[in-house]
């Protein structure tokens, strides 16, 4: 992959830049490197952890005068191969510019360095009343970076919207090594081409994020939960339709299945949480009287349809509903030690209004191929997460787990929907983004990284581009 | 002293030649575990990190090399387990770790300092390969008796680095009819959790306190603590000093206030031998102290409330920034201390960060965390539960202090 310079040269080159500490191409350390929490495996000729934007800047000048690949990363919780290095070459590790650059809480702004975890965002933007509302299952140690690269979202998109909402300004290092910011510090502007939504969601495929200028937001003085019990998914999704047309925007609407009530009985049996039926979890927040006045609303329009409805408002319980409910998804073998969660057709999102229509395809898919699935999600937003988990040592297993997966993304995109709401194409996903896009926007996408990145040297190979 | 056990390292079962895989499998990747592993907040590299080593466990199965960088990754590990407490998909990611070791044992690959702990353990029975006497700070061996219920398990630690708190913890547990062991040794903690094989010295132990007759044994360091419970054969109860001083002080409450009128207690507990129990008679101390949770007590045991109820008997508590099962670790256990101790020290400062101004003492129930706060710049300030028990007790050098058979 690289050209005729020695790796050994270009070790010694990337140490000079990012420090002797901060580079390696010890054969352990690549392999902790290989892959995310999918199963897209690459495994890079070196590891480098830059400390700035001025060192990313020389990575990059060096790799483009040497057409060797790179892979930026986060902390590699991506669940799509995104930062699987695929065709080697220099996997950058990003998770030590992990700074606040700045709090500016009367502009509402915030300025952070992309290898910042989410969570500590918010535990220094709490005791000032604020916080930064994308908040996905890995909100404890993913990177702000790796959400942008992912526009990733999380519980409360249904209110607050993803990340997109979010991004103001960004540092961004170019294939060659040059920087551009692609916005100023404004909550709005009307100058140009977008570059800020363009880079958002672009998996490092166009540049390196080195810092970005976020938006925050106050945070609700209250927040209340209304479960509902089912006796059908189905049905469940009906209610969602149901409370949304009487106006109603909860701040979080989930759903879980009877498999996902049962693992997440097992991480913290206390939960008081409905024994039985496919249970919704609408959250609503803001004042005192609204959040009282619409979780009684919400309750109501559930009635007709629940088998049992009930709001929770203690700060613990919730706490606990929540943070149970994050982590979910990697919990499956402690009902099965047998067998292993794995992340494919994980992601698919429809029209809300045909939720009820994907969760009964869902449903018939599992069942036809006899392999277990978990069904939980954010279903407010029609983003469905599938679960399918199995005996990773069975390869039987395994051919129908990726039968699953293909026929869950097509039913996805038959309904109007896209095979990914929140995780990203990556390599796992990425032969059906120009049945998703549609050939000619495909074309469109083609044409943009040739002009950002004409080498081809950023994250080759995924987003099929 | 003459060289006691030996031969140790080669030694192996067959299940140490192969990591259970099928749990390892299990990791999801989510990486839950870079939120909470202070090894590797202070390196940032993946492979100190505990799915980066458990991908490198499974790298191994299939054909990773192993060599020094692979050692370095697996044995930075404080085995502290706040990755097991956290992990979605209920992995025990040290227990794996400490298997991985093993494998690289027996491949020959180890660190010098390792080496030369486990050669220390192996020629002496102590980790400080010293050769003169456990049992130094006993000022009569005639205290010892032949058979007892319960016996003091000192460890390597107390007996050679900290023999006043030993001293101190045995004077509290004699009067409780608490004996020792003739010739302890290393309980085999720091060769376990090394990769190192311990049978022989855990045999020896085993044997003095089958001969001694007794059911229980209590110690003060959390490592022997969690290997006497976890490790040894479940032939006799495990108790922590915390547990036990507990339950005693508990027993005393309850005495107490059976006693209606307070002035018949206070002559009773003022002439010893017209009550049947022997009582600790603590005042109150006028400090304020916090408590460290050494991981092997609270985390990899549950024991987090008896410590903290003996420390309340006598003086004002308040919490540390981390406590109980979120409770950061010193940065000392797992080996990580003997072989990496600059990191074992960058963590062992952070702790000390989380501890609350104005405290008197840094309390806990762990030698090698108070070695390493100690060194990490918390000096005299961090000290022994007995050590604060003592400074509060009214009638320590009471020689004629009843004695019964069964606590």
């Amino acid at each position: 992959m690289t050209s005729s310079i020695a790796m050994s040269d270009i070790l010694e080159e990337l140490k000079a830049i990012a420090g002797e500490s901060r580079a390696c191409s010890s054969l352990t350390e690549r392999c902790c490197y290989a892959a995310d929490a999918s199963q897209i495996r690459g495994l890079p000729d070196y590891v480098v952890r830059p400390e700035s934007a001025g060192q990313v800047s020389r990575i990059m000048h060096l790799c483009s005068q040497h057409l060797i690949p790179v892979t930026p990363r986060g902390a590699g919780t991506g669940l799509s191969g995104g930062c699987s290095p695929v065709r080697g070459g220099v996997a950058l590790d990003l998770s030590g510019m992990n700074h606040i650059l700045e709090i500016d809480i009367e502009n509402q702004q915030v300025i952070v360095e992309p290898g910042l975890v989410a969570e500590k965002l918010n535990s220094a933007l709490r005791p000032l009343g604020f916080f930064f509302p994308p908040d996905p299952g890995s909100l404890a140690m993913c990177t702000i970076g790796g959400m942008i690269a992912n526009n990733s979202s999380g519980m409360r998109s249904v209110k607050y919207g993803t990340v997109r909402n979010y991004v103001l300004d960004l540092e961004v290092v170019l294939a060659d090594g040059r920087v551009i910011h692609t916005g100023r510090k404004v909550l709005k502007s009307s100058a140009g081409y977008d570059l800020t939504r363009l880079f958002v969601g672009s998996e490092g495929t166009l540049g390196i994020i080195t810092a970005a200028g976020l938006k925050v937001a106050p945070l609700p003085a209250e927040r209340k939960l209304v479960l509902a019990s089912f006796s059908e998914a189905e049905i469940a999704g009906r209610a969602v339709v149901a409370v949304f047309s009487r106006g109603i925007t909860p701040s979080a609407c989930e759903i879980l299945d009877r498999t996902t009530l049962q693992v997440l009985r097992m991480c913290d049996s206390n939960l008081a949480l409905p024994a039985e039926g496919d249970v919704l979890v609408f959250e609503v927040d803001g004042t005192a009287a609204s959040t009282t006045e619409t979780a009684e609303k919400i309750r109501e329009a559930c009635l007709p349809l629940a088998e049992e409805v009930r709001i929770a408002s203690g700060k613990e319980e919730m706490e606990a509903i929540w943070a149970a409910r994050r982590l979910v998804g990697a919990a499956i073998s402690k009902l099965d030690p047998s067998k292993t969660r794995i992340y494919m057709g994980e992601d698919v999102g429809v029209p809300i209004k045909q939720i009820p229509a994907l969760i009964k395809r869902v449903q018939q898919i599992a069942a036809k191929l006899d392999i277990p699935a978990m069904k939980y999600g954010h279903i407010g937003d029609g983003n469905l997460h599938v679960a399918l988990f199995i005996d990773i040592r069975d390869d039987e297993q395994w051919q129908k787990l990726h039968r699953a997966a293909e026929r869950i993304h097509r039913a996805a995109l038959e309904l109007g929907g896209t095979v990914s709401s929140e995780h990203g194409i990556g390599l796992a996903r990425a032969d059906l983004l120009p049945e998703q896009a549609g050939i000619e926007a495909f074309s469109v996408m083609q044409s943009i990284k040739k002009a950002l990145d004409p080498l081809g040297i950023l994250n080759p190979g995924k987003m099929g581009l | 002293m003459e060289k006691r056990i030996d031969g140790e390292k080669s030694a192996c079962s067959p299940a140490d030649k192969q990591i259970d895989l099928s749990t390892v499998d299990q990791c999801a990747r989510c990486g839950t575990c870079r939120a909470y592993c202070p090894v590797l907040e202070e390196s940032g590299w993946e492979s100190a990190n505990a799915r980066g080593r458990l991908m490198i466990l499974q790298a191994l199965e299939k054909g990773l090399p192993a060599d020094s960088c692979v050692r370095d990754s697996l044995n930075t590990c404080t085995t502290c387990g706040i990755c097991t407490e956290n992990c979605p998909a209920g992995l025990n990611p040290p227990r794996l770790i400490e298997k991985g070791r093993r494998k690289l044992v027996l491949s020959g690959i180890t660190g010098p300092e390792h080496e030369t702990l486990a050669s220390n353990i192996y020629q002496r029975g102590n980790t400080f390969g010293d050769p003169g006497d456990r049992l130094s700070w006993l000022r009569d061996r005639g205290l010892l008796r032949e058979k007892a219920e319960y016996v003091y398990f000192a460890g390597c630690m107390n007996s050679y680095r900290y023999k006043e708190t030993a001293a101190r913890t045995f004077d509290l547990l004699r009067r409780f009819g608490v004996t020792m062991l003739p010739n302890e040794q290393c309980c085999g903690s720091p060769l376990l959790r090394t990769g190192f094989a311990a049978a022989g010295l855990m045999e020896e132990n085993r044997r003095q306190i089958r001969q001694i007759g007794a059911h229980t044994v209590i110690t003060g360091c959390a490592g022997c603590y969690t290997t006497l419970k976890n490790d040894y054969p479940p032939q006799f109860q495990v108790v922590s000093v915390a547990e036990f001083l507990d339950e005693r002080i508990s027993e005393m409450q309850k005495c107490k206030e059976q006693y209606t009128n307070q002035k018949m207690y206070q002559n009773i507990n003022q002439n010893g031998a017209q009550n049947s129990s022997p009582v600790l008679n603590l005042r109150r101390l006028d400090l304020t102290v916090t408590y460290h949770d050494p991981c092997h007590l609270g985390r990899h045991n549950r024991i987090y409330d008896p410590p903290r109820r003996v420390i309340e008997a006598v003086c004002r508590l308040v919490e540390m920034k981390s406590s109980k099962k979120d409770a950061r670790c010193c940065g000392g256990g797992g080996g990580v201390r003997a072989g990496y101790r600059e990191l074992s020290l960058q963590m062992a400062k952070k702790r000390l960060l989380d501890v609350p101004e104005g405290v008197d003492y840094i309390v806990t129930s762990c030698p090698l965390c108070i070695r390493n706060l100690s060194d990490a710049g918390a000096g005299e300030k961090v000290i022994d539960l007995v050590d604060l028990v003592a400074k509060a007790l009214l009638d320590d050098s009471n020689p004629n202090w009843p004695q019964r058979k069964k606590p």
